[in-house]
């Protein structure tokens, strides 16, 4: 098996290389068709506008230097390069390997390009045509982002290609072995605590590029998060994502896949931002040190009774304004200082080999309020990443038999909501959360703030 | 291909783009496309106000449509009108923007644009238009009448995301343009409104520019053009050294761009003069009725 691996890895790198020469000669000949634009855009200049121009400007340098010679050697001006763009090739340019998988949103199977030889995974949109609204908006909105947001870490959108159907809309992108879902249920053991480093770093960073660039993913989980052979990581399925609209704008609350979703999302806040993100992050940081997702609530109600249990009760000292949340109002909160109730959070109980550092870096991420989490680029800086046991270079990551590259054999998983879904949000009842514990609690106690 | 774009950057059309267009390969006669485009233009920017949009996603209707007609594999005005073309351009961008519109109010918008005979040179300013009078009965949608339009527009809007291969994204001078103006310590002389007016007047002008300038130059130059045309319109002095290449433009560039918005007056007086009375054909069938009238008074 190895060496099949090691066969169609050199394929790839060598394809690769080729794809290079390739574009390379692409972009000298674009260069050179715009170097003739310039030209002709110089001389148009130079006929219209330049003699009155260059008239006053020699008058206004009169202290003997030649500006013009300046201007040409040294002085240098960016320039600001974006391609073009053409139309979408069709799809037949590609011919399907096997299937990958399909979710909520389209299909994936992993294909060969057959001009380069490229191993590539393509991604069919699912286009569902009761169409009461055109092309659909979540499409539109990855394929946007996903041509902004280039970043190593995040999964490379190289061209949207067509099919027969007129409806048909595919998405390709370049072939990553493992999603770290897929790969954690085959793991025996969690990754080491090295590799868990590499991996929440790359993770970060990624994350870190899209809230700078004003994107918020609002699904991350680890089946979105893709690992290569050498340990690469890649954040794909943008499917969520969209721009930090202006304020006041509405946006969702029906947004990431419910083991991975922030209280106050949960709690139906109207506006919320990127720390709904670092939540998502906090809870995959969790996912990698446990080797299984941490939060597995079996609904919304459930959801928030495990984070409470994790993360301890939230205070009107701790997060102020809590209760005016539209779902908190039905939430009864025994009353957390004699009762056995912690308020404190049991995130160093469950994690009992993580350093200091670390449970500090994890407690702030899964932080109730949000304004007590650390921006993914505050987490980046975090001490965590620099005490030992040093991140693992990503070329010594382990490799492992690829799922998505052979076999399919996945088990369910709850997908982010749709778009459309149960407007039910606005009246979850959260009264029941604490039912069980008061019992055994057995003072009775209870705090009901409205 | 792949280089990572500059946030501040758009794609540009190619020469070979600008060169030939799928219009033209159909032998449709340059200075109809280019009245057609002008109109087009026109009539996005009209309907982006009655749909009480910002400028921002105006302007980005606008080029998403000037983008659709460019090049051989482009769209060619045989097969599309540009009424549609510039219903699905708003449609789209509103759709990615944070004011999206539903293809009820993009139907209604356009219907009612096409009852007031817009875009027509008889009507002076959009304000006008606007505040006219109107009998509803004139631009009433039956239900009909909006199914079949409605599944137009999503049809036209499919086929400009092909045709542009998904290259929706625009980056726009305006911003730019006020941290420009404020990096030159502009906003310190008392008519510094008047100037920053100026400048946004220009930038808009060249979304309409024959020219398709923002298919061909960056947003930085556009910005830094216009604020060079609005200081010498309204007398305001920048500094006295070549504070355009602070931003990134050079001379021959900055001088092209300046003759250029200048020269959109002229195109426009111009488009008047020829179509007063008559109506820019923005259907496909508006388009062979006057390519048959050209024929025909050839003849």
């Amino acid at each position: 098996m190895s060496s099949r691996w090691a066969d169609s890895e050199a394929d790839a790198a060598e394809s690769k290389r080729r794809k290079k020469e390739k574009e390379e000669k692409k972009r000298l000949k674009l260069q050179k068709q715009q170097e003739e634009a310039e030209a002709a855009a110089r001389a148009a200049a130079q006929q219209e506008s330049r003699p009155s121009k260059r008239r006053r400007l020699s008058n206004d340098d009169e202290d003997g230097e030649s500006p013009k010679e300046k201007t040409d050697s040294q002085r240098n001006l960016l320039r600001f390069e974006a391609g073009g763009w053409g139309p979408c090739r069709h799809a037949s340019n590609f011919e399907t390997l096997n299937h990958i998988e399909e979710g909520s949103y389209g299909w994936v199977s992993r294909a060969r390009d057959l001009a380069t030889g490229q191993i590539v995974a393509l991604k069919k949109i699912k286009m569902d045509y009761s169409q009461q609204d055109g092309f659909p908006i979540t499409a539109l909105r990855e394929i946007a982002i996903l041509q902004r947001a280039r970043h190593e870490n995040v999964v490379d959108l190289q061209e949207v290609v067509t099919g027969n159907n007129p409806n048909e809309v595919i998405l390709v992108m370049p072939f990553v072995e493992h999603d770290l879902k897929t790969l954690q249920e085959d793991m025996s053991e969690p990754f080491l605590a090295s590799e868990t480093k590499t991996l929440l770093r790359q993770l970060t960073s990624a994350l870190s590029f899209l809230h700078e660039n004003f994107i918020l993913h609002r699904d991350l989980k680890t089946s979105n998060i893709l690992l290569s052979n050498r340990g690469h990581l890649k954040i794909a399925d943008f499917g969520m994502a969209r721009y930090i609209p202006p304020p006041g704008a509405p946006l969702t609350q029906l947004v990431v896949t419910l083991w991975y979703r922030a209280p106050e999302l949960l709690l139906g806040a109207e506006t919320y931002g990127t720390e709904i993100d670092v939540w998502s992050l906090g809870c995959i940081f969790a996912e990698l040190l446990l080797g299984a997702p941490v939060l597995q609530g079996k609904n919304e109600v459930d959801e928030l009774a495990l984070i409470f249990a994790l993360c301890g009760v939230p205070t009107e000292k701790s997060w102020p304004g809590f209760w005016r949340l539209p779902n908190a109002k039905g939430l009864k909160i025994p009353r957390d200082s004699s009762s056995s109730l912690k308020t404190a959070s049991q995130i160093r109980t469950k994690f009992p080999f993580l350093t200091a550092a670390g449970v500090d870096l994890l407690s702030s991420m899964l932080a109730l309020n949000p304004d007590l989490r650390p921006t993914a680029g505050e987490v980046l800086r975090h001490p965590y990443f620099s005490e030992a046991p040093k991140p693992k270079p990503m070329e010594l990551f382990p490799t492992f038999p690829s799922k998505a590259g052979q076999e399919r054999r996945r088990k369910a998983s709850p997908n982010a909501p749709k778009r459309g879904d149960a407007q039910g949000l606005q009246n979850l009842d959260f009264s029941s959360i604490f039912a069980n514990r008061e019992e055994q609690a057995g003072a009775g106690f209870q705090l009901r703030v409205v | 291909m792949h280089t990572r774009p500059s946030p501040l950057a758009n794609p540009l059309a190619t020469v070979a783009q600008l060169r030939e267009t799928s219009s033209q390969i159909d032998n449709i006669p340059r200075d109809l496309e280019d009245s057609v485009r002008f109109a087009g233009a026109r009539l996005t920017q009209a309907a982006g106000i009655l749909l009480r949009l910002p400028q921002e996603v105006v302007a980005q209707a606008v080029v998403v449509f000037m983008r659709f007609w460019v090049g051989g594999e482009g769209g060619s005005l045989v097969e599309f009108g540009a009424a549609q073309v510039s219903a699905a351009s708003v449609y789209l961008t509103t759709k990615l923007s944070a004011y999206p519109k539903s293809p009820r109010s993009i139907v209604n918008v356009y219907a009612y644009l096409d009852s007031v005979s817009f875009p027509s040179f008889a009507t002076t300013t959009t304000t006008d238009l606007l505040e006219r009078e109107n009998k509803a009965g004139d631009y009433f949608v039956s239900e009909g009448t909006y199914q079949t339009r409605k599944l137009d527009l999503f049809e036209t809007e499919q086929r400009i995301l092909k045709v542009i291969g998904f290259q929706v994204h625009v980056s726009l001078p305006y911003a730019l343009c006020i941290t420009y103006l404020q990096a030159l310590d502009v906003f310190s002389h008392p008519r510094a409104s008047e100037l920053a007016k100026r400048a946004t007047a220009h930038l808009n002008t060249a979304l309409l520019s024959p020219q398709l300038l923002y298919l061909t130059h960056q947003p930085p130059s556009l910005a830094t053009a216009a604020i060079y045309l609005a200081a010498k319109e309204t007398r305001i002095k920048l500094p006295d050294v070549e504070w355009w290449e602070v931003f990134d433009t050079d001379r021959e560039e900055l001088g092209f761009l300046v003759v250029a918005l200048l020269s959109v007056e002229n195109f426009a007086r111009e488009e008047e003069r020829v179509w007063m009375g008559r109506r820019v054909p923005m259907t496909v069938e508006a388009v062979e009725a006057e390519l048959k009238r050209r024929n025909d008074s050839d003849d």
